[in-house]
């Protein structure tokens, strides 16, 4: 019964007609959901790269070898020891010639490097995976005295401090979205009684003549939907390119891999553009509110 | 097709408007409505449109009491009572069938709907061919004549004017009063608040005199005089203006001229007799209506 594209087009003249208003609007939107969802995407490129290290492997126990004593019956003791910890979920045993796997790869850039060593300097070592990685401590502190073990790395303070870098990630995220959020919604608040102070006159016409109380409202709750869909989709759009951007930049971090599931961004960017539209929405209902009391 | 009960009206703060008005206007009856300034004149338009809220009484409109109509069916009310003010309340960015389409397009006609009955009802009240101007390049006379269509477009039952002559001069007056008898003859029940002395005495209506929130005089076929000797307050000079005898020949005549509009309206099936007639009725008054 009522006509869309009448009220789609009213909608349009609006915002044409006080189109810096109209921006102020759409850029309060952006700035506070860009934040918010780039606190998210970070959130998530760590949360990821804790995964990573979290498949791999937790705890690396170099061995002290036949110069120090020990013997790989030694060894065979202590990894047999090391798999009956419930804490542990896995134990590999490195050999040398692994190890000289490694040891190339991970100089495979330098060659000076690998011309000076050979297999003999690498260390044999076993590998601990952990069921929960908050167990490394007590592990770490069992292995520490035991005679055979010459080094011990531990990738859990990595961890740990990633993941609470993440948790802090996720809280800020959160608090701006809610701090910068209501702002939007009060702004649009705001952008839209201008709007209606704009059309007062055109309104009273209305009234008189009995436009229906939706019919004089509507134009403005897609004003504001408009605009919170335009800033949300900007705040996407920005997070998504200064993505892409730091890919291709920030390659000398390697352990840190700026990687975001494209599934991951397509289902939080779609969230965030229903809450901005609904933001918008919301902020200019309230605005109307107040103005159209009959 | 109105009728008010025991309707009093206190604003807040205490100001009385109407206290204890009882009246009953039939479908189709043209009624004045005088009294001097806050005599409640415009506050019984308000109430007709349920703008204000009665204090006590009923209001019954079209056989629906509007005191109890939920606030989201008022707009329906409205659509069933055109309202001309003496302000015009014309949109000054949009021009004369944009302003008259503006009130069917905003309770959501189709367009075609729209444009017919806007050039038909321009055409009633004799503005073909001004249709594109804006407000401001029309004559106050002609502006009134556009916020009449506006409120006539959609056809409603009955019609509101308050004070529809009020900013005009008295020959342009009587081209409105023209246009008001005709629409009246249509079978639209008007009610028009005024202080026009000249425009009451000529037309020989029904006169309901208010003072101080009162009913103080009720005539069929009366004059602004007649209310007078009723009246128990001071009120301005009543005499009439020199003006007075040629509007009412003016408008006598224009009576007997379109008696049969009444049979023609009947009929919306006849857009082309109503448009020559318009026309016509336009040609006549052109020199009389001084272009500002």
């Amino acid at each position: 019964m009522i006509r869309l594209g009448y009220v789609l087009r009213d909608a349009l003249q609006n915002m044409r007609r006080n189109v810096f208003v109209a921006i102020g609007a759409t850029i309060a939107v952006f700035v506070s959901l860009v934040l918010s969802f780039g606190a998210l995407v970070g959130n998530e490129v760590v949360a990821s790269n804790t995964g990573q290290w979290q498949e791999g492997e937790h705890i690396a126990v170099f061995l002290k070898d036949v110069p120090d004593g020990i013997t790989s019956a030694d060894h065979q003791s202590l990894q047999a020891e090391v798999e009956s910890w419930d804490e542990v979920a896995e134990v590999r045993y490195v050999d040398r010639a692994e190890a000289w796997e490694e040891y190339q790869e991970l100089f495979k850039d330098s060659p000076s490097v690998l011309e000076l060593s050979d297999s003999s300097v690498v260390p044999r070592s076993i590998r601990i995976k952990l069921k929960e990685i908050d167990s490394f401590q007590d592990i770490q502190f069992r292995l520490e005295g035991h005679p055979a073990v010459r080094r011990i790395t531990v990738q859990g303070e990595v961890i740990e401090r990633l993941s609470s870098f993440s948790k802090t990630l996720k809280r800020v995220a959160v608090g701006i979205a809610v701090i910068q959020g209501s702002a939007a919604v009060i702004l649009i608040a705001n952008t839209i009684r201008l709007a209606i102070y704009a059309r007062r006159d055109e309104i009273a016409v209305m009234r008189l003549v009995g436009a229906s109380n939706w019919f004089i409202q509507i134009p403005f709750l897609i004003e504001g939907l408009i605009e919170g869909l335009l800033g949300a989709g900007l705040a996407v759009a920005t997070v998504w390119f200064s993505l892409r951007y730091a890919q291709d930049n920030f390659t000398l971090l390697e352990f840190l891999k700026i990687e975001v599931s494209p599934g991951f961004f397509a289902r939080q960017g779609f969230f965030y553009l229903v809450f901005g539209a609904a933001a918008g929405f919301f902020g200019s209902a309230l605005g109307v509110r107040r103005f159209m009391r009959v | 097709m109105i009728r008010l009960e025991g309707v009093t009206k206190v604003y807040k703060g205490g100001t009385a408007a109407l206290r204890d008005v009882t009246v009953e206007i039939g479908k189709g009856q043209f009624v004045f409505l005088v009294g001097p300034s806050g005599s409640g004149k415009s506050t019984l338009v308000r109430l007709l449109l349920r703008e204000e809220d009665v204090t006590r009484g009923n209001i019954w409109v079209a056989g629906k009491d509007i005191t109890k109509l939920p606030r989201w069916k008022i707009p329906q009310l409205r659509r069933s009572v055109g309202t001309v003010f003496q302000d015009f309340k014309l949109l000054p960015g949009k021009t004369v069938y944009e302003n008259v389409a503006f009130a069917l397009e905003v309770l959501g006609h189709p367009r075609g709907v729209v444009q017919q009955q806007v050039r038909q009802v321009v055409e009633l009240v004799g503005l073909a061919g001004k249709g594109e101007r804006y407000p401001d390049q029309l004559s106050g006379g002609e502006q009134q004549r556009v916020s009449i269509a506006r409120s006539f477009v959609n056809r409603p039952p009955i019609l509101l004017a308050d004070e529809p002559t009020g900013n005009l001069d008295p020959a342009t007056s009587v081209g409105i009063m023209r246009l008001l008898d005709r629409i009246n003859r249509t079978g639209t029940t008007i009610v028009m608040a005024t202080h026009d002395h000249a425009i009451v005495d000529a037309m020989r209506r029904r006169v309901i005199a208010l003072d101080h929130g009162r009913i103080v005089s009720d005539v069929n076929e009366g004059s602004y005089d007649d209310t007078m000797t009723h009246r128990t307050v001071q009120a301005p000079a009543a005499t009439p203006k020199p003006k007075a005898p040629d509007i009412a020949d003016e408008v006598a005549a224009e009576d007997k001229g379109s008696g049969e509009i009444a049979a023609e309206e009947g009929s919306p099936s006849d857009p082309m007799q109503e448009a020559v007639e318009a026309m016509q009725t336009h040609r006549a008054e052109s020199p009389e209506e001084p272009t500002t």
